[in-house]
């Protein structure tokens, strides 16, 4: 008994209650993930608070941050289709349609680039300001209207004192930093590794477990090995192989041709959308995206950066052949001669059982709580 | 931090923090002038200019705003001396905004065409600047930057930086024309929490062998930016001119900028002129 208050002073130090070295006064954060994924990348200016967390779901699903009060972040990205909107190509506040499709934001902690193809984007901090401020396209088309948006928010009776809460250090709380720093947190907080693929392979079906092997490298019914050659561009905890997280020494960012298009010898896509190529310009960059994750990907459709394929099953047959032929009208051309095509898509036989069982594994992706966590939903709904 | 943010401020209005070369009584103020024309004519938000481009189009212009930094003058013995710029709401860190436009709907009713600091006293006869933001200040945090580096319309995330240049016609129409310059090609990593570098910085760099501030002014004139431009027609995707690379309606804005583009190698700027 003499010596235990010497332990009782030092444990807490120990563990960091109470040092003063948090940005948050309240809601410590603690990551909800299996002891096979790591956690994201944390960016020092911006930790976790559950406070933080908290206001940034509903800046998320606040329609303040559109110009016209139509459209929040959420409206593209639904919490029941895995934070995707289940159009081909996404909708902005104004009607105008954007060259890309909605991509799910789950998991978006763990980009190693942010969007379909932009090498340049790798925080989601900067990234939120894309969707807010962006004119080509219009998205929630904020841009010159920094003043009013932060009027709406300290005019609303509710944020003040959530700004205050999530940061309690900042004199003047209500900032676009910190509708930034909040919005990004929301999204690191989207962790979705809970299907029943990651229950392991004894939870899976017989269909189930034949097609995981097909995924990951098995030999196909014509007796080819790693015949489908999936997990190379989607590997790994995240099913992609463009991952970063909290132990990433290394920049994994990932841009691959799949084949969708061929519209001349240089292997180009449909003009203003030719991936990695709009950025760098290089022609061996033409029609190169991010190969997203493949979480959720059964509550994601439709598919591919423009949507322009529906199904899985279609997804599957693309694949199988190699690359699109699109036979006539503007974008008419065969993806399998795509000149930047990635190496790992030669094609391949697939019987109809194999397809099956593909797709059966693929539909174990989903993580139905993801789907439904009421943590994560729209606080706004009726 | 209460303490140090007021020794920075006396340091600021010259009062003996060890560099007198910086003290109010051995420098001097200078005021550069900058003046938006369309030919012949000033730039007025809103009116329509004519015979514009290689097709002599009308247009109807409503943005005309842009970045300078690395402001120098020449002094007699020919050396370039720094302008340490004044801080104000159009000036920050040796980064200015001239701001021609007040009726943008991308816009505000704010305007400046003065460029102001402070150099060694002395005489002066030349004058040097770069249209942009320099990379170290492009590619931080655009939330929480001072003015007037905090204005969301001069935004340019999708390549983590600012819009060095700025000019619209029409209001987000199909017939709109608009040019959006600033830098591309950029690459980041996650690692680095942002943008490591860009392969087109896309900054024009000026100078004026002999300049005035008493006399002379620095004019931008849109027609000698568009000069052999078809404005009635967008090959690329885009509305305009967006700097992509790959965007073609670029390369003869990008050849009177005096910036390469595409194949073609950087020629000689005719967007500014001393008069």
């Amino acid at each position: 008994m003499k010596h235990l208050p010497h332990t009782l002073i030092l444990l807490p130090l120990l563990f960091g209650a109470g040092c003063g070295d948090s940005d948050t006064a309240s809601g410590a954060w603690v990551w909800n993930l299996p002891d096979t994924v790591p956690p994201p990348r944390v960016p020092e200016d911006n930790p976790m608070s559950e406070a933080k967390v908290e206001l940034g779901r509903f800046l998320f699903y606040d329609t303040k941050l559109s110009a016209n009060q139509t459209q929040s972040c959420g409206s593209c990205h639904r919490q029941e289709l895995a934070f995707t909107d289940g159009l081909a190509q996404a909708e902005g506040s104004t009607g105008e349609i954007h060259p890309r499709s909605s991509m799910s934001v789950a998991n978006s902690g763990y980009a190693a680039s942010l969007t379909w193809a932009n090498p340049a984007v790798v925080r989601l901090e900067e990234q939120a300001l894309v969707p807010m401020f962006g004119e080509d396209p219009v998205e929630l088309g904020m841009a010159n209207m920094e003043d009013e948006l932060l009027r709406r928010i300290r005019e609303d009776e509710r944020y003040p004192d959530m700004f205050a809460e999530a940061f309690p250090k900042e004199a003047d709380p209500i900032s676009l930093d910190s509708i930034t720093k909040s919005i990004a947190s929301f999204q690191r907080a989207l962790t979705s590794f809970n299907s029943k693929h990651d229950r392991g392979s004894s939870a899976l079906t017989l269909s189930e477990q034949r097609g995981k092997a097909l995924f990951f490298g098995g030999t196909n019914e014509a007796g080819v090995p790693d015949a489908l050659e999936c997990f190379h561009c989607h590997g790994g905890f995240l099913l992609s192989q463009a991952v970063d997280h909290d132990g990433s020494e290394f920049n994994q960012q990932t841009f691959i041709n799949n084949g969708l298009y061929k519209l001349d010898s240089d292997g180009s896509y449909p003009d203003g959308n030719q991936g990695l190529f709009d950025i760098t310009n290089d022609p061996a960059d033409k029609g190169k995206f991010k190969p997203p994750s493949l979480r959720n990907i059964a509550v994601t459709a439709p598919y591919m950066h423009d949507g322009s394929i529906a199904t899985l099953e279609e997804v599957v047959d693309h694949y199988a052949r190699g690359g699109r032929e699109i036979e006539s009208g503007p974008n008419a051309g065969d993806g399998f001669d795509n000149p930047n095509k990635s190496s790992f898509l030669n094609g391949f036989e697939i019987t109809e059982q194999e397809k099956q069982d593909l797709i059966a594994f693929l539909r174990t992706l989903t993580d139905e709580d993801l789907l439904t966590n009421p943590a994560l939903s729209d606080p706004f709904a009726q | 931090m209460k303490r140090l943010g007021a020794l920075m401020a006396l340091c600021a209005v010259g009062l003996g923090c060890g560099d007198d070369s910086n003290s109010s009584s051995t420098r001097q103020q200078v005021e550069i002038s900058y003046a938006a024309v369309v030919g012949d004519q000033p730039f007025v938000c809103g009116n329509r200019y004519d015979n514009l481009g290689a097709n002599d189009t009308s247009l109807v212009l409503s943005d005309f705003r842009f970045y300078v930094q690395n402001v120098d003058m020449k002094n007699a013995a020919g050396a370039w001396i720094p302008v340490e710029l004044d801080e104000n709401e159009f000036q920050t860190t040796g980064v200015a905004l001239l701001d021609f436009e007040d009726c943008a709907s991308m816009g505000n009713e704010d305007l400046n065409g003065l460029v102001t600091g402070s150099l060694p006293a002395g005489e002066y006869d030349g004058l040097r600047f770069t249209m942009g933001v320099p990379f170290e200040m492009n590619h931080v945090n655009h939330s929480t930057a001072p003015s007037p580096l905090n204005l969301t319309s001069l935004f340019w995330n999708w390549q983590g930086g600012y819009k060095f240049l700025r000019i619209d016609s029409g209001q987000f129409s199909e017939t709109d024309w608009r040019m959006h310059l600033g830098s591309t090609g950029c690459v980041g990593d996650a690692m680095a929490g942002g943008v490591t570098e860009c392969a087109n910085g896309n900054r024009v760099t000026v100078e004026f062998a002999s300049f005035d501030p008493s006399v002379n002014t620095v004019v931008a004139d849109y027609e000698a930016l568009v000069e052999g431009a078809a404005l009635d027609q967008n090959e690329a995707a885009d509305a305009g001119c967006m700097a992509k690379p790959a965007d073609t309606d670029c390369g003869p804005l990008f050849a009177n900028l005096g910036l390469p583009f595409g194949g073609t190698p950087a020629g000689t700027q005719q967007f500014f002129s001393a008069e």
